[in-house]
C-alpha cells in the first residue's frame, strides 16, 4: 500500500509555484491536523496490508510541529516494517535541527529538501523563503541526526539561468550527503505568479541535456524524466499505475479504476474530511496512462498491454532505436522524448 | 398582394462596380427608400445573406430584389441585381446583365474607375444597356466626385453629363437616384401574347422548395399550374409555385408576367436539369427561338481537396454535391494520391472561389480539409503525338515523353497610379509578363496591359500587386488561350520519399530557385520530430535543393506524479488531436499548411 500525507501550509509563496498550498491560514493547522488525524485512521480502520511507502508532502511538510505528526505515526506503526519508505519533504528555512531529529525518530528514513538553487539572486527572484547557506546547514543537519536517504530539488531554465550557475548549483548539490537528486524544468503553471510572465522561461532546451550529463557525470543515475540516484518507491509506484491512497486537502487518490479528489479549500477539507469526488477511468485511459509514465522512467511498457497497431507503431520505434525491447516489455532510455514517443504510438 | 403590372412600369437593372464601391450599401439604401424590408428587420448589406459574405464583406452571389417604388402618383415595380465585384465572381455579372435593360455603374468618389470597373462596363455594353453613372461616397472628406467623372468619361468613353451622386452611407442622393432610374432605364419590351420564353439566369437548391429557377421573363408569361417545358433538355414540368425575389420573405404570385423577374418552384430534387441560361417555354406552345444563354462558367485553378481522415472521402463527395446544387461553377472528379490517399481534383473560379470553397465544406458539412497548391491546366503533347490535359503536376509524363507543354495565359489589366508603374513593371516583368499596352489615361493614371502565364497570377499576384502599390493598383484578368512554355515538373522528397501532393510546374529557368524557397519554407512548416526529416526538391532524379528539419531533443513535461497523471493525460489527448490534423507521412507528421506552403514562397 502507497499513502501520500498532504501538508497545505507554506511560509511565502514561490512565484513559480501552482500547489495546493497558503501562506496566511497557519491559524487552522491544529483543526486541519486533527481532521487529517481522523481521515486516516477511519480509513485504515479496517486495513490488514503492510504500508510500503508513505509520503508526507505540500507545500511545507517542516511548517507542522513533530507532535502533529507523533498521532499519526502512532496509529500507523503496526503497519510499517524495515522495508518501508516514509519520506517527508521540508524547506530549509523551517527544518530546524530539532525537528529533523524527531521526525527521524518517528521513522522517517527519506528526505527531500526544496532547495532550488545555491544562488541567493535566483532564490530572490523565486521568492524562497530561504538563503543558500540555510540548506546546506539543512542538510548537514539531516545528515548529522541519522538520514542517510537525503534528496534535494533544483530547478532550471529559468531566464537568469547559465551553464555556469547550473553547473555551480549542481556542484555544490554533489558536495553534501546526498543520494538522490530532483531537477525541474520550470512549467509555468496556471496560478502561479510566472504563468503570466513567459518570459522568465528560458526555453534553453540545451540547459536540459547539459544537466543530465553533469549528474551522471557525478555517478548518479537518471531512471525518470526528472530524477536521478536511489530510486524513491513512492514516486515509482505513481509511475507504475499502483494504487495509493491520499490524505489531505486536494489530495488525489487512485483505486481499482477510479481517482479520487478531497476538498481543495482547506476549511471544506477540515468540515468534510471524508469528502471525494470520483473520476472513473475507462480501459483506454488506464493504457494511455501506462504508456506515458513506463516512456519516462525506467519502469517501461508492456507489450501486451497494447492493442496490435499500436504494437506495430512502437516497434517500428525499436527498429529506429529510439526504444529497446526486453522481456516482453518496451523500454525508453532517452525520457526526454517521453510524450512525443507516446504520441507517435498512440497516432493511429 | 400580387402587384398588377403592365411593362410599361417595370424597370429591370443591375448594379455593378469595381469590389467594395459600395453596391450592396447602395441596394440598402434603395431597398430601404422603397419601404420593401421593416426597419426592425433592416440589417447592413442585407443582399449579403451567406455567412461567409457577412463576415468577410464581400458579394459572392448575385441577389435579385423586387421592389415597389411610387414616383408621381404612379407605381413601378424595381427589379434590382446586386452583383459581385471580385474578378472570381464575373460570371455573375454576366447573367445578371443578360436579364436586365440597365445598370448603375457604381464608383467610389474616393477611389475612381478601377480594373473592375471597367470589365464590367465592357460586359453591360454588349448588352447594350442603358448605364446610368453613380458615384458613391461622396461623404468621405477624400472624395472627389469631379475628378472621378471625368475619369470616367476619359477612361471609358460613357457620357456623364447625367449622373447621381450619393452616398449609400448617409443615403443622400437616394431619391434622385430612384427617380433617374425611372425616367432613364428602359421598360422591357416584350410581345405578351407569344409564347412563354423566360431565362433562367440563377438556379439554386432549397431544403423545403427543392431546386429553384429565378427566370426574366422576355415574352409571354409563366402562370401556376402551366405545365412547361425547359429547352435544353426538353423536360417538361408542372409549376407549383411562382414567387418574387426578396431577401426575407419572398412574395407568392399567381404569375410572372412579360418582362417580370420572379421565382419558379417546380418540386425538382436537383437543379442539374436548370442550367444557367437555359430557356422556359411552355410545353404545348412553345416559342421557336430560345435566348442565346451562356457561356458555363469555366474553372481556372485546380486544387486537390483531401479529407484529414481518410475515412471521410464519401462524406466529402457528398458536401461537393450538395455544393454544387447552388454552385453551378464548381467541378470536380475523384483522383488519389500516394500522400494524401483519396480525394477529388476540385476546379476554382480562382483563389478566393477556393478559399470559399473549402472554407464552408469545413463548416457547413465539418470536414476536415487538406488543400493542395492550385495549380492552372497544361496542355501537353506527347512524343508519340498525343495530346493531353494536366490538371495535376504529379501527372504530368515523363520528360523523355514530353514534346512540348503548352501552358494558359490571361490578358492582365492593371489600373494604377503612376508613382507605381516601375514597380509593377518589375513584378510582371518576373512572372513572365508581356507588355502589350500602357496608355496614360490621365496625368496621373496608367492602364497596364499584359500576356502574363496564368500560373504567375492566379495564386498569390493579386496580394503582392496590392501590395507593393499600397492597394491603390487594381487588376482584372481574362483568359487569352494557351502558349508553349519551357516547363518542368519539381517533386519535393520528404524524408526520401517523393510527396506527389507537393509537385509543381515551374520554368525551367526558375526552378532551382524555387525549389530552394520551398524547401526553406518547408521547413518553417514541418515541426520537430522524433527523426531528423530530409526535405529535398528534385526534378526528375536530380536533387537541386536540400535542407532538413533537427530532431526533436525534449518533449515532455517535468513533473508527474500522483495529482498530476489525470491532467497530463488530457494533455496528451489534446496532443494527440492536434497531430491528427496533420498527415502521417511514413512516420513524417506534416502539417496541413504545408500542401499550400508553396503559395507563400517569395519569388
Ligand atoms: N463612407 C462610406 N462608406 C461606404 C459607402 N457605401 C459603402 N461603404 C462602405 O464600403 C464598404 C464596401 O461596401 P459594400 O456595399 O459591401 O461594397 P460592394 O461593392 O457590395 O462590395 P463587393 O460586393 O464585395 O464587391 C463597406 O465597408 C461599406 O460600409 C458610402 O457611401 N460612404
Ligand atoms: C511538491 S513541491 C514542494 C516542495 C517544497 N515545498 C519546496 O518547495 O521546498 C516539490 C518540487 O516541485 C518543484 N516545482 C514546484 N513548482 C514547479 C514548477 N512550476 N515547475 C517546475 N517544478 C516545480 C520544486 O522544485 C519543488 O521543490
Ligand atoms: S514550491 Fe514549495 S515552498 Fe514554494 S510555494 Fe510551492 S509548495 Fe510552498
Ligand atoms: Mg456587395
Amino acid at each position: 500500500m502507497h499513502i501520500y500525507i498532504h501538508i497545505p501550509y507554506c511560509d511565502s509563496k514561490c512565484f513559480y509555484c501552482a500547489f495546493n498550498s497558503y501562506t496566511n491560514l497557519h491559524f487552522t493547522i491544529p483543526s486541519y491536523m486533527k481532521s487529517l488525524t481522523k481521515v486516516i485512521t477511519k480509513a485504515l480502520q479496517k486495513n490488514k496490508q503492510k504500508i510500503a511507502t508513505i509520503f508526507i508532502g505540500g507545500g511545507t511538510p517542516s511548517v507542522i510541529k513533530p507532535q502533529y505528526y507523533e498521532e499519526i505515526f502512532a496509529f500507523l506503526k503496526p503497519f510499517i516494517n524495515n522495508e518501508s519508505e516514509i519520506s517527508i519533504e521540508a524547506n530549509p528555512n523551517s527544518a530546524t535541527l530539532p525537528w529533523l531529529r524527531a521526525m527521524r525518530s518517528l521513522g522517517v528514513n527519506r528526505i527531500s529538501f526544496g532547495v532550488q538553487s545555491f544562488s541567493d539572486e535566483k532564490l530572490r527572484y523565486l521568492n524562497r523563503a530561504h538563503k543558500a547557506k540555510d540548506a546546506i546547514k539543512a542538510i548537514e543537519n539531516a545528515y548529522k541526526v541519522g538520514f542517510n536517504n537525503i534528496s534535494l530539488d533544483l530547478l532550471y531554465d529559468l531566464a537568469i539561468d547559465s551553464k555556469e550557475l547550473l553547473e555551480q548549483d549542481l556542484r555544490l548539490a554533489f558536495s553534501l550527503p546526498i543520494t538522490h537528486i530532483s531537477t525541474y524544468e520550470l512549467t509555468l503553471e496556471e496560478g502561479s505568479r510566472f504563468f503570466s510572465m513567459p518570459k522568465v522561461k528560458a526555453q534553453k532546451e540545451e540547459l536540459n541535456f547539459f544537466i543530465k550529463e553533469t549528474i551522471k557525470s557525478y555517478g548518479l543515475k537518471q531512471y525518470e524524466v526528472s530524477n536521478y540516484g536511489k530510486i524513491c518507491k513512492h514516486n515509482l509506484a505513481y509511475w507504475e499505475h499502483k494504487e495509493y491512497l491520499g490524505f489531505g486537502a486536494g489530495v488525489v487518490g487512485f483505486r481499482k479504476n477510479y481517482r479520487y479528489y478531497s476538498h481543495k479549500n482547506i476549511q471544506n477539507f477540515i468540515n468534510d474530511p471524508f469528502f471525494c469526488e470520483k473520476e472513473v477511468l475507462s480501459k483506454e485511459d488506464i493504457l494511455l496512462e501506462k504508456l506515458f509514465l513506463g516512456l519516462r522512467s525506467i519502469v517501461g511498457v508492456e507489450q501486451k498491454i497494447l492493442p496490435l497497431n499500436m504494437q506495430e507503431r512502437a516497434n517500428l520505434l525499436v527498429k529506429e532505436k529510439k526504444l529497446s525491447f526486453t522481456n516482453g516489455k518496451y523500454f525508453n532510455e532517452d525520457y526526454f522524448l517521453a510524450d512525443e514517443l507516446a504520441l507517435f504510438i498512440m497516432q493511429n | 398582394m400580387s402587384q398588377k403590372s403592365s411593362q410599361e412600369n417595370i424597370r429591370n437593372f443591375s448594379i455593378i462596380a469595381h469590389i467594395d464601391h459600395g453596391k450592396s450599401t447602395l441596394a440598402d439604401r434603395i431597398i430601404q427608400e422603397c419601404g420593401a424590408v421593416s426597419e426592425r428587420k433592416m440589417s447592413d448589406q442585407l443582399l449579403d445573406t451567406m455567412d461567409i459574405e457577412k463576415e468577410r464583406g464581400i458579394t459572392i452571389k448575385a441577389q435579385s430584389v423586387r421592389l415597389i417604388y411610387e414616383k408621381d402618383g404612379k407605381e413601378y415595380i424595381l427589379n434590382l441585381i446586386d452583383t459581385p465585384g471580385h474578378v472570381d465572381f464575373s460570371y455573375e455579372v454576366s447573367r445578371s446583365l443578360a436579364s436586365s435593360e440597365g445598370a448603375l455603374l457604381v464608383v467610389d468618389a474616393s477611389q475612381g474607375v478601377e480594373a473592375q470597373t471597367m470589365a464590367n462596363v465592357y460586359i453591360a455594353i454588349e448588352n447594350d444597356l442603358e448605364l446610368i453613372p453613380v458615384i458613391n461616397k461622396i461623404d468621405l472628406p477624400n472624395a472627389d466626385p469631379d475628378r472621378v467623372l471625368t475619369e470616367i468619361e476619359e477612361t471609358i468613353g460613357l457620357d456623364c453629363t447625367d449622373h447621381v451622386l450619393v452616398s449609400a452611407k448617409t443615403g443622400v442622393g437616394i431619391k434622385e437616384l430612384l427617380d433617374k432610374i425611372v425616367d432613364r432605364i428602359p421598360a422591357p419590351k416584350g410581345d405578351e401574347n407569344a409564347p412563354t420564353k423566360a431565362l433562367i439566369y440563377d438556379s439554386w437548391f432549397d431544403n423545403y422548395l427543392g431546386a429553384l429557377a429565378l427566370v426574366r421573363v422576355f415574352d409571354g408569361s409563366i402562370k401556376k399550374g402551366q405545365t412547361i417545358q425547359i429547352m435544353g433538355t426538353k423536360e417538361e414540368h408542372q409549376v407549383l409555385d411562382l414567387m418574387y425575389p426578396h431577401p426575407i420573405n419572398p412574395q407568392k404570385t399567381e404569375s410572372i408576367n412579360t418582362g417580370e423577374i420572379g421565382i419558379v418552384v417546380m418540386g425538382l430534387k436537383s437543379v442539374e436539369g436548370l442550367k444557367v441560361g437555359d430557356t422556359i417555354t411552355d410545353a404545348k406552345n412553345p416559342t421557336p427561338t430560345p435566348i442565346p444563354g451562356f457561356e458555363p462558367a469555366k474553372p481556372f485553378v485546380f486544387a486537390g481537396l483531401y479529407p484529414i481522415e481518410t475515412d471521410k472521402f464519401e462524406d466529402l463527395r457528398d458536401a461537393l454535391n450538395k455544393l454544387k446544387l447552388n454552385d453551378a461553377a464548381l467541378t470536380f472528379e475523384p483522383e488519389s494520391s500516394l500522400a494524401l490517399g483519396s480525394g477529388f481534383r476540385v476546379g476554382f473560379l480562382g483563389m478566393l472561389h477556393m478559399e470559399v470553397v473549402k472554407e464552408r465544406l469545413e463548416r457547413e458539412f465539418n470536414l476536415d480539409l487538406i488543400a493542395t497548391a492550385p495549380t492552372v491546366i497544361y496542355k501537353v503533347l506527347k512524343t508519340d503525338g498525343e495530346e493531353i490535359i494536366v490538371q495535376n503536376p504529379s501527372e504530368l509524363p515523363d520528360p523523355s515523353k514530353i514534346d512540348k507543354i503548352f501552358e494558359p495565359y490571361v490578358k492582365a489589366t492593371i489600373l494604377t497610379p503612376n508613382e507605381y508603374v516601375g514597380n509593377l513593371m518589375k513584378l510582371l516583368n518576373e512572372r513572365r509578363g508581356i507588355q502589350v499596352r500602357m496608355d496614360y489615361l490621365n496625368e496621373n493614371r496608367v492602364l497596364l496591359e499584359y500576356d502574363v502565364p496564368m500560373n504567375e497570377i492566379v495564386m498569390d499576384f493579386y496580394d503582392k500587386l496590392k501590395s507593393i502599390t499600397r492597394g491603390y493598383a487594381s487588376f482584372d484578368y481574362e483568359p487569352i488561350g494557351f502558349r508553349e512554355g519551357d516547363l518542368v515538373k519539381l517533386d519535393i522528397r520528404v524524408a526520401g520519399e517523393v510527396v506527389d501532393a507537393l509537385s509543381i510546374i515551374v520554368p525551367r529557368e526558375k526552378a532551382r530557385q524555387r525549389g530552394l524557397a520551398f524547401v526553406n519554407q518547408l521547413k518553417e512548416l514541418i515541426p520537430r520530430q522524433l527523426f531528423e526529416v530530409a526535405i529535398q526538391a528534385s526534378i526528375g532524379n536530380t536533387i537541386i535543393a536540400r535542407t532538413n528539419v533537427r530532431a526533436m531533443g525534449k518533449n515532455v513535461t517535468a513533473k508527474c506524479y500522483g495529482g498530476d497523471i489525470t491532467r497530463k493525460r488530457k494533455l496528451l489527448e489534446k496532443q494527440k488531436a492536434g497531430k491528427k490534423r496533420m498527415k502521417a507521412i511514413g512516420k513524417v507528421q506534416v502539417p496541413q499548411e504545408a500542401f499550400m506552403a508553396v503559395l507563400k514562397i517569395d519569388r
